[in-house]
């Protein structure tokens, strides 16, 4: 780490020198920042609902942002709506939001959000961001948190926003919601008290979900989409497995999502997050997915080659078990036809006479479970060949 | 034999003396005169902590958090007068300084924990593993002041400050501005995890005075940064720093291959958003100071901050 022949004082001596020397010396061998050949990603713009507001399809979620050099990032990438709240972090992330944007409030919109209490409170809370935030108004103030329809069509709560509204201080209104999603989307719907709605939606979800983000959508409520990469991930815990960019396609496919608020950490995230604008969900990204909502299951295999352990008669179970996956997870007949070609009836024969696998997943998936259901889908395709 | 005994039970004494339920934690019995506990204890998992702080939990994954208690004190007579009280296990003193630093929004220090935020409404302090957060809807700092110095004395964690805090010079340092990421630092991927700490350039009297007939408000000061990332090894940190010039080359401005002779390699650029940059690998280290204007400047600090880090 540090020689110990040169010494503290000399080696800094040196280290001195040496950054001095590059000061003086002209060994710069960059160009200038405007020579840069930087493919710039297409941008995406969706109307959000009945503000009007054109915002970009991929917007930026401000929470977990480590430093403001990400949020000009993506402005230099085209993202033009930021979701922050009073809260996060004790407020400092509206003060990033704000600092990073002075001079350029007018390029941006800013949604961030208020708890109910009593009015003084709620008022003094909405104060405190526009300080932070270094503007004097809002473009989308939404409730922090809704759980109950009762809340989203509450009249105080509409009235309170109203008056926000009437006094220059916030643009449009909304709420956002963790849970019970489906039935307060429907709710709003109906009692078009809300111009945004920002609930946590992605591949996850079920179908009711999506119904009532359309139903939402088409009462002209702005639908902004978080939770979108459906809580984040490692990818070395995943076996390389990134299927950011394919969730984000995944949500963005719904045209009734006008834009999603990854929650970005990174100046590399907002970049990878940014590329998939324009971008059409292929049949890998599905793949990733799949492999990607097994392991958040541990329902299926991922194929992440972390299997321990060895058949003693060397059948080769990783092609029982993607089988499997294609029939349970991608629920592609093709893809389940061409694994099951790759198998030996004798394999399968030699399965049966096990009475468990020596196999065994790292995340606890059941390998002989999933070997039988590659019999059952085996003797259920011999049945078709036979009809055929 | 019996004194390996002993040992091992003195051992597992200590480690379990600092390990208490988060709940024993809470102050019950011994409560500041004239409040009572109105609601809870309520313990969050890392399932539930949505339940209670919404999008947020995020962040707290991130930092390593392990389980949180939250419950309501009143005062007696005035029952619209109340403090609200999380208390969160954070696996270790790092990760609970490393959320404590996130959340503190300027120094003002209280004088509990390891280090401490309070003002009118609210408390904040780590100590050992645990983070603690104090929020008072009527403004009452004394009484924050009084239940976080409860909290504190019942935590045993002996857990010094993070020693990367104490490599900061301290000549220059924004009080308080010491932060601790988990990933993600100075917004780069390749940098992983690490500390940084914010200084404060006196503006010279000059430019002093011409910057404050613009605006009042602002004393022509600059503040710079400077970082320490960590990585497993030497080798991953010089990966790192290759990756950070591959990073400056496309984007910004890099000097080309390693400037320093010897075991240290070091990088000179510009960042597009961070502005200028000298980085210099040291060991599992890569030490930096970023937005500097003069190069003396920015040279100073870092060689400063290099006879720091051990």
């Amino acid at each position: 780490m540090f020689s110990e022949k040169i010494g503290r004082r000399n080696f800094l001596k040196r280290v001195s020198s040496a950054l001095l020397g590059i000061a003086t010396v002209p060994i710069w061998k960059a160009s200038p920042a405007s020579e840069k050949t930087e493919k710039a990603p297409a941008v995406e713009f969706r109307t959000l609902g009945k503000t009007g507001l054109k915002v970009t399809a991929v917007s930026m979620g401000v929470m977990n942002c480590s430093d403001a050099s990400v949020l000009l990032r993506a402005f230099d990438l085209g993202i033009n709506f930021y979701d922050t709240a009073d809260c996060y972090m004790n407020g400092r992330n509206e003060e990033m939001v704000g600092k990073a944007f002075e001079g350029k409030r007018q390029k941006v919109f800013i949604q961030t959000k208020v708890h109910v209490h009593d009015e003084k409170k709620m008022r003094a809370s909405v104060e405190r961001s526009l300080r932070r935030l270094r503007t004097d108004y809002i473009d989308v103030l939404v409730w922090h948190d809704h759980s109950s329809p009762n809340e989203v069509s509450d009249p105080k709560l509409f009235e309170f926003m109203a008056k926000l509204k009437k006094e220059g201080k916030v643009r449009f209104t909304g709420f956002s919601a963790h849970s019970h999603m489906a039935p307060l989307l429907r709710e709003a719907a109906k009692s078009n008290l809300h111009d945004v709605a920002l609930v946590s939606y992605n591949f996850t979800h079920s179908k009711g979900l999506k119904e009532a983000v359309a139903l939402a959508a088409q009462s002209g409520i702005g639908i902004v989409a978080m939770k979108t990469q459906a809580g984040g991930y490692k990818k070395e815990k995943m076996g390389g497995l990134s299927p950011h960019q394919a969730a984000l396609k995944y949500i963005l496919r719904d045209q009734n999502v006008s834009a999603a608020v990854p929650g970005v950490t990174t100046i590399e995230q907002i970049e990878q997050c940014a590329a998939v604008m324009g971008a059409s969900l292929s049949r890998n990204n599905l793949n990733e997915l799949e492999q990607y909502q097994s392991f958040l299951q541990g329902r299926i295999c991922t194929m992440c080659g972390g299997c321990q352990g060895e058949c003693p008669y060397g059948v080769l179970h990783t092609d029982l078990l993607r089988a499997v996956m294609y029939h349970e997870g991608y629920e592609n007949d093709s893809l389940v036809r061409e694994s099951l070609l790759r198998i030996h009836g004798q394999d399968i024969e030699r399965c049966s006479e096990c009475s468990s696998c020596s196999v065994v997943c790292r995340r606890g998936l059941d390998v002989k479970a999933q070997i039988k259901m590659a019999q059952a889908l085996m003797v259920r395709g011999s049945e078709r060949i036979v009809r055929s | 034999m019996i004194l390996f005994v002993l040992t091992w039970i003195f051992v597992w004494f200590e480690a379990s003396s600092w390990a208490a339920p988060l709940e024993s934690l809470f102050p019950k019995k011994d409560l500041p005169e004239g409040w009572t506990l109105a609601e809870g204890p309520q313990t969050y998992t890392k399932k539930t902590l949505f339940e209670r702080i919404n999008g947020e939990a995020e962040l707290f994954f991130k930092y390593g958090f392990q389980k949180s208690v939250f419950a309501i004190y009143q005062n007696k007579k005035n029952r619209e007068n109340q403090v609200e009280l999380d208390i969160y296990d954070m696996g270790n003193v790092l990760q609970a300084f490393g959320v404590f630093s996130r959340f503190r929004n300027e120094d003002r220090p209280g004088g509990f924990g390891l280090d401490s935020f309070l003002d009118d409404h609210s408390a904040l302090f780590y100590e050992g593993k645990y983070f603690v957060m104090l929020y008072a809807p009527e403004a009452n700092q004394e009484i924050l002041r009084q239940f976080s110095k409860l909290i504190s004395l019942k935590i045993s964690d002996p857990s010094p400050p993070p020693r990367e805090i104490s490599y900061f010079p301290k000549s220059g340092l924004k009080p308080g501005s010491i932060q601790y990421f988990p990933e993600g630092l100075l917004g780069h991927q390749f940098l992983k995890r690490g500390f940084q700490g914010t200084y404060v350039e006196k503006a010279e009297d000059e430019k002093k005075v011409e910057v404050e007939d613009k605006d009042k408000t602002k004393t022509g000061d600059k503040e710079l940064k400077l970082f320490l990332a960590i990585f497993q090894n030497s080798q991953m940190a010089i990966n790192a720093l290759k990756e950070f010039r591959d990073d400056l080359s496309k984007k910004g401005k890099a000097s080309s291959g390693s400037i320093i002779e010897f075991e240290a390699k070091a990088l000179k650029g510009e960042d597009p958003y961070q502005g200028k940059v000298m980085v210099v690998q040291k060991g599992f280290y890569l030490l930096g100071v970023a937005g500097f204007e003069k190069e003396e400047d920015g040279e100073n600090r870092l060689a400063e901050f290099m006879r720091e880090v051990k």
